[in-house]
């Protein structure tokens, strides 16, 4: 999902990870209805907004240790030194994370998403804050797989097209343009989203 | 979100062998997580219990200044002193219970979690009720030592079972009220607000129970009928908690 700054993206996104309530319309992820069972539905969500959503007083493996409970792991320490390693983290999972670098704790941040392997993620601008080495983590998870369904906010018209398979323009709370990638060109797209959002040009 | 005459409907479909392979959550692991992560923070931080006893020291000094030197005896005013001064600092309990939570957000990982809305209610107050009884261990001894003329270790005993009871309706209601106000912007204000009110059935009871046992009385039947209400008041917040809790963390 592309489109300008009040376009309603965040809003979207937060209603389909169950944490706003829709004012009108339906919403079913996974087959589940949301609200009615949206506490189903959670169990196939991985989550990642601007901010990480982890406690900065606790080290990043107590984090993920607390996830893993609330996603009904058990016991996940194989996982959790599998995804500690696979960020960059392993070394330091044994501080707070408040001594971590933006990007470090955006980095935990998706390994608490991904933590319970969901089948949908959703993910709100996921590469603010993130550095190099988060980016690339980031890159090889949004590949789209069988069976699984990523839902991304991006000001980045050209990560949007190279990762995508869908593009979705929107602008005050309306979806205003839906593209496949495989049907348009990078040049095409942004010459369109120009032209839908006005005259400011995505950065 | 966009309205028109025909509601959208957005769908996110998911191949089945992916839905069968997510465990189904219980409330037990998850409630036991979040206490103990609650319990963590604050021994790592400490930022919350220090903070409630050095508020009650500082109350009952002054209760001390504005009761205990204008009569030779306090010993009446001693189990109005020790629950005004719990009634207080559980304000301070209430207003920090989601501190940890409201940092970046991280309440929002929690919501999007599969866990009921009642474990994530039922964690804080178990955790409030956790920082009560720390405040109690410290407030009611000094209470005893500086306003009661004599009591026996029994007494003390009695007056922790009570403590247990009533902490038991304050840590609900103070839970719901923490859900409540913890994300608004005016949660300084609203806190003591809902909170302080709800509670005096509960203070009335305490207060009344705890006299009946250190005011010299002795009235078993008086501690008795405090007691049942106090038990009384935990069911009715439990009740209310129970109706409401599905809808304390909508936006």
């Amino acid at each position: 999902m592309i489109g300008p700054n009040g376009a309603g993206k965040t809003t979207l996104v937060r209603v389909l990870a169950t944490l706003l309530r829709p004012d009108d319309g339906s919403l079913v992820l996974a087959g589940a209805p949301c609200p009615s069972q949206a506490r189903r539905a959670r169990a196939y969500i991985g989550y990642l907004g601007h901010d990480p959503l982890v406690y900065p007083d606790l080290t990043a493996r107590e984090n993920l240790e607390l996830f893993a409970s609330m996603y009904g792991l058990g016991d996940a320490s194989a996982r959790i030194d599998a995804l500690l390693d696979r960020v960059g983290l392993l070394a330091r999972s044994l501080e707070p994370v408040r001594g971590y670098s933006r990007g470090m704790a955006q980095r935990l941040g998706i390994a608490r998403m991904l933590l319970h392997s969901p089948p949908v993620l959703l993910l709100d601008e996921p590469y603010s804050g993130l550095d190099v080495e988060g980016a690339r983590v980031l890159d090889e998870e949004l590949v789209p797989a069988a069976g699984h369904t990523i839902v991304a906010v991006t000001h980045e018209v050209d990560r949007a097209h190279a990762l995508a398979e869908r593009v979705v323009v929107m602008r005050s709370g309306k979806v205003v343009d839906d593209l496949r990638t495989a049907e348009v060109s990078l040049a095409e797209l942004e010459r369109r989203y120009a032209e839908l959002v006005g005259a400011v040009a995505p950065t | 979100m966009a309205t028109s005459q025909t509601p959208p409907r957005l769908e996110i479909a998911v191949a089945e062998p992916e839905l069968a392979a997510v465990p189904r959550v219980g409330w037990r692991g998850p409630l036991a997580a979040l206490v103990r992560k609650d319990v963590q923070l604050e021994l790592r931080t400490k930022q919350t219990a220090i903070g409630m006893v050095l508020f009650a020291l500082v109350a009952m000094v002054i209760f001390q200044f504005a009761i205990g030197s204008r009569t030779d005896d306090a010993t009446p005013f001693a189990a109005g002193i020790i629950w005004a001064t719990v009634a207080l600092t559980a304000v301070l309990a209430v207003s920090r219970a989601w501190a940890a939570e409201r940092e970046g957000r991280t309440i929002d990982g929690l919501l999007a979690a599969p866990v009921g809305r009642g474990v994530l209610l039922t964690a804080k107050a178990v955790s409030i009720f956790l920082y009560l009884l720390a405040l109690e261990i410290v407030v009611v001894p000094l209470a005893v030592l500086f306003f009661v003329e004599s009591a026996a270790a029994t007494d003390l005993a009695i007056v922790f079972g009570l403590c247990l009871l009533a902490n038991l309706a304050l840590a609900i209601v103070g839970s719901l009220v923490a859900s409540l106000a913890a994300f608004t912007r005016g949660r300084e204000l609203l806190v003591p607000a809902l909170f302080l009110p709800a509670i005096v059935p509960v203070l009335i009871a305490a207060a009344g129970g705890t006299f009946s046992v250190l005011g010299g009385t002795d009235d078993m039947a008086e501690l008795r009928g405090y007691s049942l209400l106090l038990a009384g008041c935990a069911v009715v917040f439990g009740l209310v908690a129970y109706a409401t809790y599905e809808f304390v963390f909508d936006d």
